[in-house]
């Protein structure tokens, strides 16, 4: 049990308390630490596992709709795509022995639904999932947020591509300022 | 005298100075472009303060000096609606007539010591009070005439600080009246130019007239009037559109008079310059009250970044209680100081 | 001049009565207006005082109980961290207690270890919002400002360690997602030496600011006995001299490791609520200090479920220190039981009740968030009070609507 104290009033108190105040608010006038980011401008580089939009590669999916299943926003279908027959084996070569099968099943997000919590990516048993830091995303239209399966291939295109891109450091003395990024990474 | 208006005859002139000075300095065009300074001032303080950058992005070479008219042509598209309850005439015309009176005083407080000439007056102390005092009297009706109930209870509560803070006010100003034997505002000035500036000779004076000011134009730490956390927006809540710009743009006006009226009273006006003629004794000691006045002003809308806001009853009895007593105190100390010094 | 406010009995019938009264304003605070957060008060005033107070909650409700009965266990993560955005860590860890106690598993102490320093440092940043918005609604945009900006260097910390900024679900059942990053200790003594630093700056412009101290001093009190009487939980009832803290009564993950005070105050009214969350973040800081320096080795995920991952999850993790979902993980269906579980989140004591049925969804999900049990500072301290008092008791609970509405 430790039994905190308010502080007392008093009219010394409060004389000082107003002058207490008043001189800390000009403190920061005149020496501000600004925290905010001039976002269009500049970009914050985010850290390697930031969960932002990801794509699907498709050499190793194997459909096993695991995260499908995982999924907590139902954001993930598993598309049936007819797979490309392989052309007709040459001459002299030796015939499979068993015909792959004719539909593949291969997951798309929708945008709109999906939460990021990245449950998909950590529960994919081959790393099927290439995340990525891009975050600054919208569309215009409801049905841009359901990318195709091709669209699924790839990586969106960040807004903030073309932006200086800083990084937040954090001093003890004066909050968070932003640094151009060095080239040390 | 203006000699470089030699082409216009000389009996025009009085005519032509009292049109400069209700027109353009420190009249109609001088407050308007104070207005929009002291109010980017008050968000680009408030800001540095809480560590962001205000209003930047209208102009970003002027670190967002034209937000206020950008904000205005945005008021000016507007719908202006009118509640279905609400007094149409009182309404509609209350906001116009609060932003004249605000700026009223100002014709009665001198920038120069050859004010006389234009607005001669041995009351103008008097006449400048007695014209900030209609002000709160508008506001308390537009409150009742919105018909809603924050912009009820916003009438209201100004009603009940009107009463609490006029007198402190009207004390302070009768201590300097007292202090400098005269109602006639370009004599005080000259008394304060021959001894001592206001504000060390009646500190107390000074401090209560401050404290009446953040009250009357509603800075914080007493913006309970408008309080928007309780209520919305106090008198003002129902307006929209350019009516919105022009109930927003009063307290600033108001906060410019009663600086004026500071800066002449306790700050020996234009101290240090004097002379006559028009630019000699209008001009030229006017920039020096204006700029003081400014510096005022500043201080008073600074106090946003530092203060939460007062409560109404609490502010009712600090009223009664010690500001008052203050004021009484400041009566008496120029009693003192006026029968020590002549 | 700080007067003492008498609190006026409140019965329904009596106030039902005063309704009807000549006099009576009635004054509907919110959903649209600037000082009601996603919810309504009803309030009636008579002159200057309030006589009733009637909090309109549920205008935020998502449903996160009903959601998650259809749904897996673990998809339900992400959702109990949607009602209290400002707190997600600790409402996370509290559903994956009661998980983990129907599972009858127990992680590992590296994991546990980890929960509690994310658990404190989620409960640092939703004090400094309990603190940022009690200074808005008394008018104060600079403290608001400043503390939802001192959010900020606690929010890129759990943004390096889990890749989100407000919903990390990083607590999953057997441990944790994300091992710590090689220099995060260093990087949280900066981040807690600055919001030391900051500490004494609030002090001079907010916690001894004679203006706060004359609007929240004897504002909304509420004694020892009213607070346990009505169940108000958290730093509210331990702002009224109650001491109970679920971190120290009921200690859950490594919280019996540390040694810490619980601060209490006896005013309990709304400066000591102020007071309190300051008081407490001091002791989440040393919390993470002891938890950083003495934490274990070892896996952060349970053992078995560590068995059970592919070769290459093993070298993911054991690589980067990302842990993959096995196929366990993801359909776990817990023997037929029931479980509670009990975490003391920012705002005061989290309650998660879970019933199985042998499935693979919850049969049941139960979860009493602390801002609901905090609504009785409405109905039973605001009335008798001024108008002008009730964003100020608003601000000094911490109240948050989306938490309260579920």
């Amino acid at each position: 049990m430790s039994d905190q104290k308010t502080p007392r009033k008093s009219a010394f108190g409060e004389v000082k308390g107003h002058i207490d105040a008043l001189a800390t608010g000009f403190k920061y006038f005149v020496d501000p630490h600004r925290m905010t980011l001039d976002y269009p401008a500049e970009a914050m580089e985010l850290p390697k596992n930031y969960r932002g939009f990801f794509r699907l590669v498709d050499e190793k999916c194997i459909g096993c709709s695991l995260c499908e299943i995982v999924c907590p926003s139902n954001a993930i279908v598993m598309m049936q795509l007819p797979v490309a027959q392989s052309p007709a084996p040459q001459a002299g070569a030796q015939a499979p022995a068993r015909p792959g099968p004719k539909v593949k099943k291969r997951p798309v997000v929708d945008w709109g639904m999906c939460i990021f919590c990245y449950f998909c990516v950590d529960v994919c048993p081959t790393e099927a999932f290439e995340p990525s830091s891009i975050h600054d995303l919208s569309y215009f239209e409801e049905s841009e947020y359901r990318p195709t399966f091709e669209g699924f291939l790839k990586l969106p295109e960040s807004p903030s591509k073309n932006s200086k891109k800083v990084v937040a450091k954090l001093d003890e003395k004066n909050g968070i300022k932003y640094e151009e990024k060095g080239d040390k990474e | 005298m203006m000699t470089f208006l030699y082409f216009i005859p000389n009996s025009w002139l009085p005519l032509l100075e009292s049109a400069f000075y209700a027109l353009i300095f420190p009249g109609f065009v001088a407050i308007l472009l104070l207005a929009f300074f002291i109010i980017w001032f008050e968000r680009k303080a408030a800001a540095r303060v809480q560590m962001r950058y205000g209003p930047l992005w209208v102009s970003k070479r002027t670190g967002g000096i034209i937000q206020l008219l950008a904000d205005m042509i945005r008021f000016s598209f507007q719908e202006f609606i009118i509640p279905q309850g609400a007094d149409f005439i009182p309404f509609v015309f209350l906001p116009g007539l609060l932003l004249a009176f605000s700026v009223l005083p100002t014709v009665f407080i001198p920038i120069g010591p050859d004010y006389s000439h234009i607005f001669p007056s041995n009351y103008s102390l008097l006449l400048a009070v007695a014209f900030t005092l209609v002000i709160p009297v508008y506001l308390v009706a537009l409150g009742w005439a919105a018909d809603n109930k924050f912009s009820f209870i916003g009438a209201l509560r100004e009603a009940y600080l009107l009463v609490s803070y006029e007198v402190p006010f009207i004390l302070a100003v009768a201590s300097a009246f007292l202090l400098y034997g005269s109602l006639d505002l370009v004599k005080i000035v000259g008394i304060q130019e021959g001894t001592l500036p206001g504000i060390i000779l009646n500190p107390l004076a000074a401090i209560v007239y401050i404290i009446a000011v953040i009250r009357a134009t509603g800075r914080v730490p007493y913006d309970i009037v408008e309080a928007d956390s309780e209520l919305v927006f106090g008198p003002y809540t129902e307006y929209s559109s350019l009516m919105f710009g022009f109930v927003m743009g009063v307290p600033y006006i108001e906060l410019y008079s009663y600086s004026l009226l500071f800066s002449v009273l306790f700050l020996s006006g234009w101290a240090p310059v004097t002379g006559i003629g028009f630019l000699g004794g209008l001009i030229l000691p006017g920039i020096v009250t204006f700029v003081k006045s400014v510096i005022v002003m500043c201080f008073l809308v600074f106090l946003r970044a530092v203060y939460p806001r007062y409560k109404l009853d609490k502010a009712v009895r600090a009223g009664w209680s010690w500001v008052f007593y203050l004021a009484l105190a400041a009566l008496l100390l120029s009693a003192v100081v006026s029968r020590v010094l002549w | 001049m700080t007067q003492e406010i008498k609190t006026v009995p409140f019965t329904y019938e009596v106030l039902s009565q005063l309704e009807m009264k000549e006099g009576i304003l009635e004054l509907q605070i919110g959903p649209a207006h600037a000082g009601s957060g996603h919810m309504r008060v009803l309030a009636w005033v008579e002159g200057d005082t309030v006589v009733k107070v009637d909090p309109d909650v549920g205008f935020v409700h998502r449903g996160v109980e009903k959601l998650s009965e259809d749904r897996l266990y673990i998809k339900a993560i992400p959702m109990v961290e949607r009602p209290s955005l400002v707190d997600t860590v600790n409402a996370n860890l509290g559903y994956v207690i009661a998980l983990e106690r129907l599972l009858g598993l127990e992680p590992p102490p590296r994991a546990q270890y980890i929960r509690v320093i994310t658990a404190e440092i989620s409960r640092i940043m939703s004090h400094l919002y309990g603190i940022a918005i009690y200074g808005i609604f008394m008018g104060s945009s600079t403290v608001f400002m400043w503390a939802v900006a001192d959010r900020e260097p606690f929010i890129d910390l759990l943004q390096e360690l889990t890749g989100a900024r407000v919903t990390y679900s990083h607590i999953i059942p057997g441990g944790v997602r994300w091992d710590l990053p090689k220099d995060f200790a260093d990087k949280v003594e900066v981040a807690l030496r600055y919001l030391e630093n900051r500490m004494k700056d609030y002090e001079k412009v907010w916690i001894n600011n004679p203006v706060v101290m004359a609007r929240s001093m004897g504002v909304g009190k509420l004694s020892a006995q009213d607070a346990t009487r009505l169940g108000v939980v958290g730093p509210n009832l331990r702002a009224s001299g109650v001491e109970y803290d679920v971190r120290k009564n009921d200690p859950y993950a490594a919280y019996a490791d540390f040694d810490f005070e619980i601060p209490t105050f006896k005013e309990g009214d709304s400066y000591s609520r102020l007071l309190i969350r300051v008081e407490e973040i001091k002791q989440s800081m040393s919390i993470i200090r002891q938890a950083l320096k003495r934490l274990p080795e070892g896996k952060v995920i349970y053992e078995d479920y560590y068995k059970r991952m592919s070769p290459l999850m093993k070298e993911i993790y054991d690589k980067t220190g990302r842990v993959k979902f096995t196929l366990m993980l993801t359909s776990l269906s817990p023997p037929k039981g029931e479980a509670i579980s009990r975490v003391e989140g920012g705002r005061g004591e989290m309650f998660y009740y879970l019933v199985s049925d042998g499935g693979k969804n919850p049969y049941r999900f139960r979860l009493v968030t602390p801002s609901f049990r905090n609504l009785p500072y409405f109905t039973h301290v605001m009335p008798g009070h001024k108008l002008a008092d009730i964003p100020v008791i608003y601000g000094s609970i911490d109240y948050f609507p989306p938490e309260a509405d579920r």
